[in-house]
């Protein structure tokens, strides 16, 4: 059933070793399953799929000529240029190949339902810890159908050529190279809430604490920034809740007409001012949270959504960079040591003794 | 609270009135213990904080002796002994009767590496052979408590016996009451001596442990911290811990029916006692009476705390309330094995987050936290409710001798003279017992007392603010953020609420979980019987003593104290929310007012018949 071809996997085949080859994205999916995490069913386009289609429309040449000489600040020619190259990619097609392996992935997924997927661009580089490349993140929610999956993985590729990716390139020295990116599709969580998890409190650096952001529907809204998500403070020792801000939420994004596409959406007056998770929900994403962070070895970002099932799922998970580091005392100091400087120097505030 | 101080600020000490029909307060206090003119420049710009944690009422004449002692012992220890750094002793002063306290810092760097060096060697040593001189700790404690018990206090014979002419061995008894007294006087001060001996270190430990976790694991939740130090199978769960025994027995034996609540423990004994099944139960609750029963009704600094010796019925509504938990089919026990485990999870999982390095100084410093931890909750066993129980009782005796001879109407009256008081009735006593001729006392001391009893109700009714003086920029006094919980932040609260919301107060969150309910507000031991199931215990501060009535309350609300505070241990224990450090919330809450208490966030919340009156 993994012999498709060349150009694709199932996630759960994949492994951290197969970012080169599929992108941070899908590798780091495969290792969740492997975990035993919950992760919804999907595969993986490895970069040998954009290269084919580069390679049949005829695009190489030209687009490497194009960006050759790119100079990041001349604005006016890289939007000329990003305009010139996505023309190009959205008039080519898809290439057999990858649109074969594509239908038989698809209908592996889901029978002969046609059931809607998310399709997202799955970067190199992405465990580089800092990859996250401008414009290298695009999603595409409730696609349905073959087709629709194509022309999604088609407007990932293209992603790659708009006018932000080109200067980041530009920027750090990558202009040159040719860029590759892998696609993740997976099954779609139709979500009733969403959002995102730290395995620490980014905040404070504090280990013992998972961060949770959460809102109405589906991720885009978190992600994106369009609303003041709740955010919950919960101890991963004793999953209590230390702290909590519950918001007022004003839109979701919603499956639209026909479970097609997203769109965004007011939310209902009832829903607006109450909190999106509850305690026991909260238990299980701390719980995910310890998972996951157990099984990476370091703290992670985790994007979650929890189906109008109920059902929880993790979507992505990386790695956290920008922690705080808690400023903890010295300590090759003995007991004795440390507790004669808290004396000696109880000058400086002690307030924080809180005892 | 006078409200004539701009918010944010506190009240000048020296701004406060005598509530009307109490003026001359001062004559029940020493000479040093005002807010005097001659001290105002330094007094008016220091902060005082109303310490509510040891003095809720105001102070009887005699229970002064429990301030004096215990700040000469423990500013002796800090600033003489051991020399800490950055804080010498801390001052109390007197205002209406309520005790105000302000530590004197040291602030001459020179100075305090000077005293570094002291501190460093001295508290060193002890921390270095903690449990050795802990052992004699006890030792010496267990001697002053048997000394008390058993000291003497002398009749006045008509004749002399006949040993202080043939044996040439004795006093005569002018001389064995003088000794008797100062003797009895002096076992208090040397108690208070040990009292202090290990105070300090023993919450520097644990301060330190609690800095340590915080600045590694900055959102640690307080209670985690006391939960990873706090001792399971401790000396002060012992005695609720023999009554839940005892209430299992009374219903095994079938004499439960007695324990009706409502009924004193007068009449359960006497219908006990009607049968056998019954006089069984009482020769067994005879037997754990000793050591068990010498719990107080209160934190020991004032006589009117009895031990459970003298007033059984914080045991006998305990008893009840065991007796009824069972009947409904409750567990009773502290699930002492499940507390244990929880406790060294706890330590595991927090250990497994620090970072490899921090793990060391976790692991070095709650061992340390663990070992002195025992004495920190013990002393007040031995010291507090032990000792001082059975040396208010000592001096009921003197007080008895005195009515006896008419100075004073009843031996209780001896309270409100001061001690030095008391010696002078001694003196003239003796001399008139000694001379035969016409005593005065009889009619200087008692009027004295009616007029200071009359006071001390009026005073009563008076409600300190938290704090006087000026509003510090840090609280840096390693003693007052310990013991007292007075942190920065805290007076800040303090000072903001001043002239804020008085449906609202915010204290340290002591406790998870949040309940509500109606509010008894306690602020005297005698009121402790009236608390009814259901009902959010709200006082000034808690005891260990009164660790079972909290199985019938629903949550505690202090005035005072911090996370490591009684209350707060015990309501962990209980699984009860607790806001703890409110600074004012039995003068703002009143009994019968339904309120919210959010232990985790530390908010506690008037929801009715809370009309804010303008106060």
């Amino acid at each position: 059933m993994s012999d498709a071809g060349g150009h694709s996997r199932p996630l759960a085949e994949l492994r951290a070793v197969d970012a080169a080859a599929f992108g941070g994205k899908s590798a780091s999916l495969g290792e969740l399953i492997t975990a035993g995490i919950p992760v919804p069913p999907g595969f993986a386009l490895s970069t040998s799929g954009f290269g084919a289609f580069v390679e049949e429309a005829g695009l190489a040449g030209r687009i490497s000529s194009a960006v050759a000489d790119l100079s990041p600040a001349d604005l006016d020619r890289v939007n000329a240029v990003s305009s010139a190259i996505s023309e190009g990619m959205r008039s080519a097609p898809v290439p057999e190949s990858v649109r074969a392996e594509v239908a038989l992935r698809y209908a592996e997924l889901a029978g002969d339902a046609d059931p809607p997927v998310a399709v997202r661009s799955s970067a190199l580089g992405e465990d580089s810890q800092d990859a996250t490349f401008a414009g290298q993140q695009e999603t595409y929610l409730w696609v349905r159908g073959a087709d629709g999956v194509c022309d999604a993985v088609r407007d990932c590729w293209v992603s790659l050529y708009s006018p932000q990716a080109m200067t980041y390139r530009a920027r750090v020295g990558a202009g040159g190279a040719a860029p590759a990116m892998g696609v993740t599709v997976q099954l779609m969580v139709d979500a009733e809430v969403s959002g995102v998890m730290f395995t620490c409190n980014p905040v404070s650096g504090d280990p013992s604490m998972v961060a949770v952001n959460a809102s109405w529907g589906l991720g885009l809204a978190v992600v994106g920034g369009e609303v003041t998500p709740d955010d919950y403070l919960v101890s991963k020792v004793t999953g209590e809740v230390v702290r909590q801000t519950v918001t007022v939420k004003e839109i979701e994004y919603v499956p639209g007409a026909h479970g097609r596409g997203a769109v965004r959406a007011e939310v209902p007056p009832e829903r607006r001012g109450t909190p999106c998770l509850d305690e026991r929900r909260l238990a299980a994403l701390v719980a995910l949270a310890r998972r996951v962070e157990r099984h990476f070895g370091c703290h992670q970002d985790i994007e979650w959504a929890i189906g109008h099932d109920g059902e929880l799922f993790v979507v992505q998970s990386r790695p956290v960079t920008a922690v705080a580091k808690p400023a903890g005392p010295p300590t090759q100091l003995t007991a004795i040591s440390l507790v004669m400087s808290r004396f000696g120097a109880a000058g400086d505030e002690g307030g924080q003794a809180a005892c | 609270m006078a409200t004539s101080t701009p918010v944010g600020a506190f009240p000048s000490p020296y701004s406060i009135e005598t509530p009307p029909g109490c003026e001359g307060w001062e004559e029940m206090y020493p000479y040093h213990a005002f807010f005097a003119e001659a001290r105002r420049a330094t007094d008016e710009n220091r902060f005082w904080f109303w310490n509510s944690m040891h003095f809720p009422v105001p102070m009887p004449a005699f229970d002064v002796a429990c301030i004096d002692s215990p700040y000469q012992a423990v500013g002796a220890w800090q600033n003489r002994v051991f020399a800490v750094p950055p804080a010498m002793g801390i001052d109390y002063r007197v205002i209406n009767g309520y005790i105000y306290i302000s530590g004197n810092p040291v602030t001459d760097p020179a100075k305090v590496a000077e005293r570094a060096e002291f501190f460093q060697r001295r508290a060193g040593y002890y921390y270095a052979n903690w449990d050795e001189l802990y052992a004699k700790w006890r030792t010496k404690v267990e001697a002053l408590i048997d000394e008390v018990t058993n000291l003497r206090v002398p009749e006045l014979p008509e004749y002399e016996p006949e040993e202080v002419i043939f044996d040439d061995a004795r006093n005569t008894s002018f001389i064995d009451v003088l000794d008797a007294y100062q003797r009895t006087l002096r076992l208090g001060d040397l108690m208070w001596q040990q009292h202090f001996e290990f105070l300090l270190l023993g919450y520097g430990a644990y301060a330190t442990f609690a800095d340590y976790c915080k600045s590694n694991l900055p959102d640690i939740p307080d209670q985690h911290i006391a939960q990873m130090v706090a001792g399971i199978d401790v000396l002060l769960f012992r005695p609720d811990a023999e009554l839940r025994r005892l209430a299992r027995l009374a219903i095994d034996s079938g004499v439960d029916a007695a324990f009706v609540e409502g009924r004193s423990p007068a009449e359960i004994d006497a219908e006990l006692s009607q049968s056998e099944d019954g006089r069984r139960w009482l020769a067994e609750l005879e037997k754990v009476k000793d050591p068990w029963f010498n719990m107080a009704t209160g934190d020991g600094l004032y006589h009117y705390y009895r031990s459970w010796l003298d007033d059984p019925s914080i045991p006998y509504a305990s008893l009840i309330g065991h007796i009824a938990a069972l009947h409904a089919g409750e567990q009773i026990d502290r699930p002492t094995a499940e507390l244990e485990r929880e406790r060294d999870r706890l330590a595991e999982e927090y250990r497994s987050l620090l970072e490899e390095p921090a793990r060391g100084g976790f692991d070095e410093l709650l061992a340390l936290s663990r070992t002195v931890f025992p004495y920190v909750e013990e002393h007040k066993f031995f010291c507090d409710y032990w000792f001082l129980t059975r040396w208010w009782n000592k001096l009921r005796e003197f007080g008895a001798l005195l009515a006896k001879h008419g100075y004073i109407e009843d031996a209780e009256d001896v309270f409100q003279l001061g001690r030095h008081e008391v010696a002078s009735a001694l003196d003239e006593l003796l001399l008139m017992w000694a001379t035969g001729g016409e005593a005065l006392g009889p009619h200087h001391w008692p009027p004295i007392v009616e007029r200071r009893k009359a006071l001390l109700a009026k005073l009563a009714d008076w409600t300190p603010p938290p704090a006087l003086g000026v509003t510090p920029e840090a609280v840096t006094d390693p003693m007052t953020i310990m013991l007292w919980g007075v942190t920065t932040q805290r007076v800040q609260e303090w000072a903001r609420a001043g002239g804020g919301d008085t449906n609202e107060l915010i204290g340290a969150a002591a406790s998870p979980g949040t309940a509500e309910g109606p509010a008894r507000v306690v602020k005297t031991v005698d009121q402790i019987a009236d608390i009814r199931e259901g009902e959010i215990l709200v006082c000034t501060i808690t005891s260990p003593a009164w660790a079972p009535i909290f199985s019938k309350i629903r949550a505690a609300v202090t005035d005072i104290g911090g996370v490591m505070s009684h209350a707060a241990i015990v309501c962990r224990e209980y699984g009860l929310p607790a806001v703890v450090g409110t600074g004012r919330a039995t003068s703002q809450i009143r009994t019968g007012q339904t309120i919210r208490v959010d232990g985790s966030t530390g908010v506690v919340t008037i929801l009715a018949g809370g009309e804010d009156d303008g106060a």
